[in-house]
């Protein structure tokens, strides 16, 4: 039973990652239809700013994330105006292309910069604590709290705001939302710039736990994309959800099973879902 | 002169859609556009919303050229639209469709919102009122909780109305405001039009069902084959021998 709750624990830890860069990629996907396989190098870029941040910088932990958070929003509006908002119009298979460029674009550009080798970044909040017989350390117990804060902020905005709701009338409807006034090339930007934004911070939480390196993007995209495909592509508590699921099929099926087969127990269990509900946890209804 | 229609021309690849279409749409008019399937009516409000741009002409509202803004720009400007297909966010509430139409006049922005600003509270509890009021105006309001796409067909083209009201606009354009609503309901919905333009709307709408648009028109345009073919009053309209033939004309090869 201890190994259990232990697991749980990781499951959280691992899941709250997953979910936070999900959310980003299900927004983009939901809002624009653009499967941005260019995410996980976001995230990526986003743990180089926030370790550049503490390393050289020495801002401090928060500091480095905000700094990571806003660098990463403006490289997110960036990549709308110039590689995505041209290609608005263009076969989808163009804006997957050109998804799939800005991917080994940003790879090539951080091995040029940081160099291949993998780098621990340091966190002050390495202790590790104990309560009831579970043990973990600060970082993780911090990469659940902060990714829950985050995403009932973004939820807030998203449901209570006006701001927010022009998002979600862009999702709906892109020439209805123009129609009423909302320029639908802002809010683009805007959603680039959340979605990269939220793929920093959660870069910038769990770097301290694992290591960063120029490739550390391409795992995360690719767990992402299956945590949209579970949730419902383009749904953002399809998103949540799925990235739950998928961690806690990883972190029980490695200990109770085989910690070989991780990964093929967590995709497995995504083959099971969509077995039986095709479209995802949480479709979006056309 | 509210909107200025001058010598507008669409062509898609071969096809002119509009063909050198002219017209005005003086302030607290309302402008019925008729035409047979196919004549080019709701391309020509395509072209007025910035939906299409025109492939030659010229927009003008309230003294502005307007031919070539985007959407959201002309929607600035106070040109509202309702479209044949219901409402626009369907998986909104009722009261959320209308909030959107008022979003534009709110300047709240990204950090207003996820700072709680004085001006982001106090611009959504003004939006909360202009949509309440805009579904009392059509009508609409005790359904402000549900799902948008879940109402019956003629609430959702109130909805659409509602829409367009909230956002406070000087020319509403509604396209086919009464197809698919039966015979009674259109006689309501005739009333609600008339009484936007008692409000002081100016209104310009396309409409398949005579009886709708022979009440409420000030004056009519005639569309045939991306031609306007006559304007003037529905009396005149009505007696008009190049109408007639266009209507029968239609009828013989449908």
């Amino acid at each position: 039973m201890h190994l259990f709750f232990q697991e749980l624990l990781n499951g959280l830890v691992v899941g709250s990652l997953y979910a936070l860069v999900a959310l980003g990629l299900a927004l983009v996907y939901g809002t624009m239809q653009i499967p941005n396989f260019a995410h996980g190098h976001l995230y990526m870029l986003g743990a180089y700013v926030a370790f550049f941040g503490v390393t050289v910088a020495h801002v401090g932990y928060w500091p480095a994330m905000l700094l990571a958070i806003v660098v990463l929003a403006l490289v997110g509006v960036v990549l709308e105006r110039l590689v995505f908002r041209p290609l608005r119009n263009a076969p989808e298979v163009n804006t997957i292309i050109a998804a799939v460029g800005v991917l080994f674009f940003l790879q090539t550009l951080a091995q040029v910069w940081f160099g291949g080798d993998y780098r621990v970044f340091p966190t002050p909040y390495d202790k590790v604590v104990h309560f009831a017989g579970l043990v973990a350390t600060q970082q993780q117990l911090i990469v659940i709290a902060a990714a829950a804060v985050l995403m009932v902020a973004l939820f807030w905005f998203l449901k209570r705001t006006l701001t927010g709701a022009t998002i979600e009338a862009v999702a709906q409807n892109r020439a209805g939302a123009a129609l009423v006034g909302i320029d639908p090339n802002r809010v683009s930007m805007m959603v680039f710039a959340i979605s990269a934004g939220l793929a920093a911070a959660a870069a910038t939480l769990i770097a301290s736990i694992s290591l960063i390196s120029p490739s550390m993007g391409f795992t995360v995209i690719l767990k992402a994309f299956a945590i949209i495909v579970l949730g419902g592509m383009g749904s953002v508590p399809g998103a949540i959800i799925g990235a739950y699921i998928l961690a806690f099929a990883e972190s029980f099926g490695g200990t109770y099973i085989s910690s070989n087969y991780q990964d093929a127990i967590a995709f497995g269990v995504l083959v099971l879902i969509l077995t039986f509900k095709p479209t995802g946890l949480f479709a979006k209804g056309t | 002169m509210l909107l200025q229609v001058r010598n507008v021309t669409k062509r898609f690849g071969g096809l002119t859609a509009v063909d050198d279409v002219s017209f005005d749409v003086p302030a607290g008019h309302i402008k019925a556009i008729i035409g047979p399937n196919g004549a080019g009516k709701s391309t020509l409000f395509h072209l007025i919303s910035g939906y299409h741009p025109a492939t030659r002409g010229t927009l003008t509202f309230e003294g502005a050229e307007i031919t070539h803004l985007p959407m959201h720009e002309i929607a600035r400007r106070g040109i509202a639209r309702t479209f044949q297909t219901t409402s626009l966010f369907s998986h909104q509430t009722v009261l959320d469709n209308a909030t959107m139409g008022y979003r534009m006049h709110a300047a709240t922005n990204v950090f207003d919102a996820l700072l709680r600003t004085p001006r982001a509270r106090r611009e959504e509890t003004e939006s909360r009122e202009a949509a309440y009021e805009a579904l009392r105006f059509a009508g609409i309001a005790p359904l402000a909780n549900r799902i948008a796409g879940s109402i019956p067909q003629e609430a959702q083209k109130r909805l659409a109305i509602a829409i367009a009201v909230a956002a406070k606009p000087k020319l509403v354009l509604l396209d086919e405001p009464v197809a698919g609503v039966t015979s009674e309901e259109t006689v309501e919905h005739a009333e609600l039009i008339r009484h936007m333009a008692n409000e002081g709307y100016t209104i310009c709408l396309v409409e398949h069902k005579m009886t709708l648009v022979m009440g409420l028109a000030d004056s009519i345009v005639v569309l045939h084959h991306g031609k306007k073919i006559a304007e003037g009053t529905p009396a005149e309209i009505s007696a008009d021998p190049a109408v007639i033939e266009a209507y029968l004309g239609a009828a013989t090869h449908a």
